[in-house]
């Protein structure tokens, strides 16, 4: 049965937090408008901040310019910057994703290559994973990268990718040989470097105003063969295991963490009951979503296989993350339609409908929870 | 640790073999008839499992309360949570002891009143809780799973005694731990009849409707779980009341969801007398509002945090523990 362990973490990361919080102090003149929603704000300045202080790639190998940390070092970290609604979006899939797919699959060339760039908070990465016609069916890519020599040949259209106009690299799920009956078969991973291989990048506005996604248009754009991440054919194992270890962070649960911050600020000190139920209400859920998160780093901390464990708390926190915004709306004292919390509110709601899109949307992520639970 | 770890897990084993050999649907059945499960309570005592977490029988609250997640595994119909927290409170006896919540001169919603050697009153915010030798049944009710909660009377000249720490919220911790076993339960119920039972020339744990509807559950078992565990923590801190507010509150909402959809997915099968799993939603549901509902504790919990303040309120939530 599913079991989330009581984990506490070690009373080091006590002294870490302080330096985290000492440090999110220092630098608030970064993040005037606090959001937790990972996505938002990108600031290149303060990631190479955040890599000065060692605090990405916390747990990478230090050869590779790495920490050596436990996940609950990064764990504390990761959830102190979110909580305060710094901006994190610049290193964030480096940092989560990125970096620990070359660790875990990349050659030792690439390690050496982009590992010490990442940690120093210089290179940031994008995911090429959906395109127009491939969504939740992954296997179902057309982007292609054939083989030409000492060059592959890439062609085909990304979509959905984050910040692909303001980053430097972007990993790319491609068919690097015919879709056969095996779909899962002849796919690899491709490194493309963004501003210098001549991917044509589209900005895509969001109904919340923003303009952080684009389309990625490869039109016979050609990459050096050791670009290739790791064994060539090995994109689906690689690509699957890259979603499944990276969904339990706590990204997931306070993307909507301010608005909660200014709805306790609108209610005071003596709110309503109806107030007060709400203010209970979220961090119950809260409280509880934390312990479960902390329980799989530690899972992670003890090379354990989390893969269901960390769907259920993405499910878990990005429904919350939604219903969050709307516990709030209802409860909010009158005088909160004017200013912080209204604000906040608003932003929020308007990037919610990409919480349970984001990472896997929910309907794929019950049916990993299904698997786990033995019924497919 | 592995000492502990063993303990718990010997507690828990005979505990389940006494439960899987005694407690089915018949005993379950009588007892809401109202025949007291006198053999299944024997069994309880000899085991000594009315004594789990008092200080002279060398176990914990921690294995108690686990104990007590087990009882509502099986939906075992004894007020056992009640003896022993009487025990830990009292000098630790033999009996069966039963708690209410004192309302109006009268001590109300007592689990086996009209059974119990030995009642407490408790009260909402006071460490102090009466004490009532051979308790008087002004009346016997049940609650909605058809579980004796009965009217005793409070004698004017009832001693009291002060137990240190909120007996109120520790018994609001006792119905979370209950109600994350009777979860567990559900979930297990659901799995169950979702791969045995075929329609449309196939088991409907194929389809995907059902398949999410398991999965939205279980999520709400482990959440569940995992904040059973965190109140029960919470008796080491001195944040004890707001970990039993969220733990209380937020199960309650998982029992609303889980038992929902194990019922659907049961369909007319599990809405029959004759099925067990009203045994266990019914229960659920009870207990959902036994000492404080969703809203109480939800309340409990944001006073605490509005007067903890919007700029500190991520330093509450990002405890170690």
């Amino acid at each position: 049965m599913l079991q989330f362990d009581r984990v506490s973490l070690d009373v080091d990361t006590e002294t870490l937090r302080a330096d985290v919080r000492g440090f999110l102090a220092e630098n608030q003149a970064h993040f005037p408008k606090p959001n937790s929603d990972f996505v938002t704000g990108h600031d290149a300045e303060f990631s190479r901040k955040l890599g000065e202080r060692g605090w990405i790639g916390m747990n990478w190998p230090k050869q590779y310019g790495g920490g050596e940390r436990t996940f609950f070092e990064r764990y504390v970290v990761t959830e102190e910057i979110l909580a305060a609604g710094a901006p994190v979006s610049a290193h964030w899939i480096a940092d989560r994703q990125s970096g620990p797919l070359l660790l875990r699959f990349g050659t030792e060339a690439q390690r050496q290559t982009y590992l010490p760039q990442i940690v120093r908070g210089e290179a940031f990465f994008s995911i090429g994973m959906s395109e127009p016609d491939t969504g939740s069916d992954l296997a179902s890519v057309r982007t292609t990268a054939i083989k030409e020599g000492d060059e592959y040949r890439i062609n085909g259209t990304k979509i959905w990718t984050t910040d692909a106009h303001r980053n430097h690299y972007i990993i790319c799920l491609v068919r690097t040989e015919a879709a056969s009956e095996n779909r899962h078969a002849g796919l690899s991973q491709i490194i493309v470097d963004l501003k210098n291989d001549g991917a044509q990048v589209r900005p895509i506005a969001n109904m919340a105003g923003g303009e952080d996604f684009n389309e990625v248009v490869f039109e016979d754009v050609m990459v050096p063969a050791d670009r290739i991440v790791g064994e060539p054919g090995n994109g689906w194992a690689q690509v699957t295991s890259e979603l499944a270890y990276e969904r339990s962070g706590p990204e997931r649960f306070l993307s909507a963490f301010r608005v909660f911050v200014e709805l306790v600020r609108a209610c005071g000190q003596h709110p309503a009951p109806h107030e007060a139920a709400a203010i209970g209400r979220i961090a119950a859920h809260i409280m509880t979503m934390r312990r479960m998160s902390i329980s799989v780093a530690g899972m992670l901390e003890n090379s354990k296989d989390v893969v269901v464990e960390a769907a259920l708390v993405k499910e878990l926190g990005n429904n919350f993350e939604k219903v969050l915004p709307e516990i709030a709306r209802l409860a909010a004292p009158i005088g909160a339609s004017r200013g912080a919390f209204r604000e906040t509110f608003e932003e929020t709601l308007l990037l919610s409908p990409s919480f349970t899109l984001r990472g896997g949307t929910r309907e794929i992520l019950r049916g990993v929870i299904a698997r786990g639970l033995g019924l497919r | 640790m592995s000492e502990t770890q063993s303990t718990l897990q010997l507690i828990l084993d005979s505990g389940e073999k006494i439960f899987s050999d005694h407690c089915d649907k018949k005993l379950l059945d009588q007892a809401e008839a109202g025949v007291f499960a006198e053999n299944l309570w024997q069994q309880i005592v000899a085991n000594g499992f009315n004594q789990l977490g008092t200080s002279g029988s060398g176990t914990t609250a921690e294995e108690m309360y686990a104990f007590i997640m087990q009882c509502g595994r099986f939906a075992v119909p004894l007020p056992i949570a009640e003896t022993l927290l009487v025990n830990c409170w009292l000098e630790p006896g033999e009996g069966l002891y039963s708690v209410g919540v004192v309302n109006n001169g009268q001590i109300i919603d007592v689990p086996w009143g009209r059974k119990a050697d030995k009642v407490v009153g408790v009260q909402l915010d006071s460490d102090v809780v009466f004490v009532v030798e051979q308790p008087a049944v002004v009346e016997q009710r049940v609650n909605l799973a058809g579980e004796p909660r009965d009217t005793i009377a409070l004698p004017d000249d009832a001693p009291t005694v002060d137990v240190g720490l909120d007996p109120f919220a520790q018994l609001a911790l006792t119905r979370s731990n209950l109600m994350a076993g009777a979860l567990q339960t559900l979930l297990d119920l659901g799995i169950t009849f979702a791969m045995e039972r075929t329609q449309f020339g196939r088991p409907i744990s194929k389809f995907q409707a059902i398949q999410h509807a398991l999965a939205i559950v279980a999520s709400e078992v482990a959440a569940a779980r995992r904040a059973a565990d965190a109140g029960v923590d919470g008796l080491q801190s001195e944040r004890f009341i707001p970990e039993v507010a969220a733990s209380k509150a937020r199960i309650g909402e998982a029992v609303t969801v889980a038992a929902e959809q194990i019922h659907q997915i049961h369909g007319a099968m599990g809405f029959t007398h004759e099925h067990r799993l009203h045994h266990f939603s019914r229960r659920a549901w009870a207990w959902r509002d036994e000492f404080g509902n969703e809203f109480h504790w939800q309340q409990v919990l944001g006073n605490h945090l509005a007067a903890v303040g919007a700029d500190n309120l991520w330093s509450f939530i990002a405890t170690r523990g």
